[in-house]
């Protein structure tokens, strides 16, 4: 998971400097000690080879900042899969839980509330800065275990929109040139210029120096949403594009005019693919705002920047922004009404935070909805470690026919007298139980209700083609199945 | 000096090995291997040394892979130190065999020829008999038979024939040199692990696989392997048995898939369940009784030729049917077995390298793209084939101005040039013959094309050529 990924790029990049450049002085009280906060965040994360049982605890350490509203802010991946948050306060140790209010882990922020309002008395909220630019200096603050306020300096040296930590989001990030040591506790840290928030780091890399900020547009957008009755987080176009520098390539198109992007993949169901965008057409512009060959728009306030910012961020699901494009020689107008993703229709999720696996024992046989947290349970290389057919089918998920539903698959066997023979077959692809077409676990469960002379029946696209037990003898063991592995339950939908 | 030390030795010691010096030659190979990043280059040429010992007919047997990709080749009879140029008769990658001639007159006067034997029994003595480690005399190892089963052959990389390991050491060197029980082979010494995998664990070809590769070319001609091109799995699950309609008496076997373009396509479906095969009856753990022992049932396969049929009996839908079927060759399935002695091939196009994608290739360039890997991997699992008869992939860029923009596409599947389908890198080279104003470049699952204009490939072709050394345009 990617929350787990960034938590080791801190844990492991902080350590390899410590010691190499002296800290700088700290500098008498500024404004931020009093809306500065520790964050203890306790997690555990499901083990998906196991989908009945979590991994061992562990405790991740930040820093939240207040803001206005009796909200403290930090990043998504500080309370991913919390089972407990706990608030202390820097100079007298104070603590007090806390719940989370709002989470967005796209964007990779959440809000904090702690139970007891009363505990924020004396703090005051931090306001947020405008009109940084780059060049301009700015401060990452750290907490010494004395909980003295740590203070590093560095330069802003681009204002981009840059990858967020998952499922490819691409939002306006600061990025930070700063010499960064190793301190307890540095999960989330804010970064502020004069006593304002500029936005929160949530990587950084100890050998390019180099921090990333969640920067105040993201923040100003998710805390926009979290006021509406219904979060409707981040939309997103669905289409992928190219680059149109190529001149053969804007010859071949007939392309006059100076700028646009070529569509080069449009997402089924995403708002592109409803107003009717497709392959091949090329992006002028996006909201009246001309768009450049590389597919920049020029901003107002942040210069040229990728035109996604203007429909996932300072446009809101629910808007309509229109997309003139070019096709076939002739220029149209289409709306797009934007929305953030349907989750829904996903085939393979690429995360699952606060969630359970879904999963179902069958006899022995583990039945599971493939996603990718299950494929880089093999680690950093899972690409290349994970079962290959898995790997491929969660790559290629957009390509499978729209009715394919969730790719159903057994995990694992566990080995029992009614599973004789099959102890070595995992993470196979199912397509029939008991003759019938399986699009989900859910449909698993009904098939097994009905089984074929007496026998539970189950397809597999791959070999070894057919798996087959006894109904009645799996009926009459699921006692002895559950006490001799210990499963709490057989299943979980 | 040296044939009077020889002599001596033989005289005073080795009393079995005699007869064998008579029949022993010690193989040195020059080859060239193809280097699949630059196709038209002829390759880095290297050396080595191997043995291979005469039998009947003037024939020289020695392993497939001591003579690959070989450019010149010589033979010394143990004793005469000359090297008498040879070339390859007969060369079978899939089973590592080869059949070696020397054209000089009276080479073979005074050679004795050695006669095949048969398997040899668990635990009893063989003596390996080679030049290990590059030495130019005879050397001889002893061991026992430890176990007589199905190996893959390092050689091709894909195939799994009969046989017998040793606990004799088998180095390199040893290699195409005859393993002797009772002055008859019972093998040719070819594969072994180096030290820090496992010790005293050396392979043999045993005598069937070598007969096989012997009857093969009696035509003149090799035909490789059939095989059924089916898979199959155990049957030990009791339900599994009863819902197929299987006693409890441990026979059986369940076909999982049926490989199109393979022998049993349209014969043989997924869910048949295998009970004999040419009359002998297949155990629940996919072996039958041979030569009073079980092997794998695929060994009724391995001794058959193109042409031949198998019979089957089988339970489909719990209903007893006996199927014929006609064994033919391996295609696709090659595709995933190391080749040798082919000159890669290739089309160069405005600098754009394309290739056919094959196991020499995905080693050379070791790609990461998914969507290839997945394409070579299952190829034949998922029967890509059908769409593909070749996987042509844009396997380098010779950078110049006219591809400034395709260095995204590398190593994808070439899907399109102007609206025709690739099916094999010939039509590639076809399309690309054909004038037009533009070159529309389609990769599988990427929305744009690459777009290359007439004009621009043509001023950049001879600027190109030089510039990287592309010394042929296409080989086909």
């Amino acid at each position: 998971m990617m929350p787990r990924t960034l938590a080791l790029l801190l844990a492991l990049c902080l350590p390899s400097m410590a010691g190499v450049l002296p800290a700088p002085k700290p500098k008498p009280a500024i404004a931020g000690n009093l809306s500065i906060l520790r964050v203890n965040s306790t997690s555990q994360a499901y083990d998906f080879f196991r989908p009945w049982t979590k991994k061992p605890p562990a405790t991740r350490r930040g820093l939240g900042t207040l803001i206005e509203g009796g909200r403290i802010l930090v990043t998504a991946e500080l309370v991913a899969n919390h089972t407990f948050i706990e608030l202390e306060k820097a100079a007298t140790a104070e603590k007090s839980s806390a719940e989370v209010e709002q989470v967005d882990y796209e964007c990779n922020l959440a809000i904090l509330k702690p139970v007891d309002p009363a505990f924020l008395d004396g703090m005051q909220p931090m306001p947020f800065d405008t009109g940084v630019r780059v060049g301009d200096r700015a401060t990452v603050l750290q907490l010494e275990p004395n909980g003295e306020i740590a203070q590093t300096l560095g330069t802003v040296t681009s204002i981009s929109v840059g990858g967020y930590p998952l499922d490819n989001m691409g939002l306006l990030l600061f990025r930070l040139s700063a010499p960064m040591q190793q301190r307890d506790g540095s999960f989330t840290l804010p970064a502020v210029r004069d006593g304002k928030l500029l936005g929160l780091l949530m990587r950084y890399d100890a050998r390019s120096q180099t921090a990333d900020i969640i920067s105040t547009p993201v923040i100003k957008h998710f805390l926009s949403e979290a006021a509406k009755p219904v979060y409707g987080g981040f939309a997103r176009t669905g289409i992928a594009f190219s680059i149109t520098r190529d001149p053969q390539l804007r010859r071949y198109i007939g392309l006059q005019e100076p700028g646009g992007v070529y569509v080069t993949e449009v997402m089924k169901n995403s708002p592109a693919d409803k107003a009717g965008l497709k392959i091949k057409d090329v992006i002028l512009s996006v909201d009246g705002r001309p768009i450049d060959q590389d597919g920049n728009y020029d901003d107002p306030e942040w210069g040229r920047i990728l035109f996604s910012n203007l429909t996932n961020t300072v446009f809101h699901p629910g808007d309509t922004v229109t997309f003139r494009v070019f096709r076939d020689g002739n220029t149209l107008e289409i709306p797009v009404k934007l929305e953030a993703r349907d989750r829904s229709k996903i085939v393979s999720e690429s995360y699952l935070v606060d969630k359970a696996p879904r999963y179902v024992v069958l006899g022995g046989v583990i039945f599971m909805e493939l996603s990718r947290p299950y494929l880089q349970e093999w680690g950093g290389d899972w690409l290349k470690d994970a079962p290959q057919r898995l790997v491929f089918l969660d790559a290629f998920q957009n390509e499978l026919p729209e009715d394919r539903g969730k790719v159903v698959f057994i995990s694992q066997i566990l080995p029992t007298p009614d599973t004789l023979g099959y102890e070595r077959y995992e993470n196979l692809v199912v397509s029939k139980v008991n003759g019938k077409e399986i699009r989900s676990l859910n449909d698993v469960v009904e098939a097994a209700k009905t089984p074929v002379d007496g026998f539970q029946k189950i397809e597999l696209e791959e070999d070894p083609g057919l798996i087959i037990l006894d109904a009645a003898a799996i009926e009459a063991n699921r006692d002895a199945l559950t006490r001799k592995y210990a499963l709490p339950a057989l299943q979980r939908l | 000096m040296f044939r009077h030390l020889l002599v001596a030795v033989i005289a005073t010691g080795l009393v079995q090995a005699a007869p064998v010096a008579k029949s022993l030659v010690r193989i040195e190979t020059t080859s060239q291997e193809p280097d699949y990043k630059t196709p038209w280059s002829p390759g880095e040429v290297s050396g080595g040394v191997g043995a291979g010992f005469i039998i009947s007919g003037n024939r020289i047997m020695t392993n497939a892979h001591v003579v690959s990709n070989a450019r010149f080749l010589t033979v010394s009879k143990e004793g005469d130190p000359k090297p008498h140029p040879a070339k390859v008769v007969h060369i079978a990658h899939d089973c590592d065999l080869a059949i070696l001639t020397v054209e000089e007159p009276g080479f073979f006067r005074g050679t004795t020829p050695l006669e095949l034997g048969g398997i040899p029994a668990i635990e009893s003595t063989v003596s390996v008999y080679g030049y290990p480690i590059g030495g130019s005399k005879l050397s001889v190892t002893q061991g026992i038979v430890s176990r007589i089963d199905f190996q893959p052959y390092s050689h091709s990389g894909m195939d799994s024939h009969l046989t017998i390991q040793i606990d004799a050491a088998i180095n390199p060197g040893n290699s195409g040199g005859p393993v002797l029980q009772g002055g008859k082979v019972v093998g040719v010494a070819f594969q072994g692990y180096s030290g820090d995998v496992a010790q005293n664990v050396g392979y043999m070809i045993p005598t069937p696989v070598i007969k096989r590769f012997l009857k093969d070319i009696e035509d003149g001609h090799y035909d490789r392997y059939v095989d059924l091109g089916l898979s199959y799995k155990d049957l030990f699950n009791p339900a599994a048995r009863h819902a197929l309609g299987l006693t409890d008496d441990d026979s059986g076997v369940l076909v999982g898939s049926v490989y199109g373009g393979g022998s049993s396509e349209g014969i043989v479906k997924p869910g048949d369940v295998l009970l004999a095969i040419d009359g002998l009856p297949i155990a629940s753990d996919a072996t039958i009784p041979m030569d009073n022992d079980s092997v794998p049932l695929a060994e009724v396969v391995e001794r058959k030729f193109k042409g031949d049929t198998v019979t089957l009996d089988i339970l489909r839908d719990r209903k007893p049917m006996q199927l014929k079927i006609p064994l033919n060759g391996p295609w696709p399935f090659t595709l995933h077995s190391n080749a040798y002695d082919e000159d890669p091939r290739f089309v160069v196009f405005g600098g754009l390298v394309f290739q056919p994608v094959d196991q020499n290739w995905m080693t050379a360039l070791q790609p990461e793209d998914l969507r290839l890997r997945y394409t070579f991997d299952f190829y034949i699992e998922d029967k890509l084939y059908k769409e593909r008869p070749e996987i042509v992939a844009l396997s380098g860029i010779l950078a110049d101005p006219v591809n400034a923009y395709a260095s995204d596409f590398r190593n994808g599947i070439l899907d399109e040039i102007n609206g025709r389908k690739i099916l094999r890198l010939s039509d590639a080279a076809e399309e690309f013959a054909k004038p037009a104003d533009y070159y529309v470049i389609k990769m599988a699952g990427i929305g744009r094309p690459i777009v290359l204009e007439r004009k621009a490939v043509e001023q950049a072709r001879q600027r190109i050529l030089s510039r990287y050394g592309v010394i042929r345009e296409q080989n086909l």
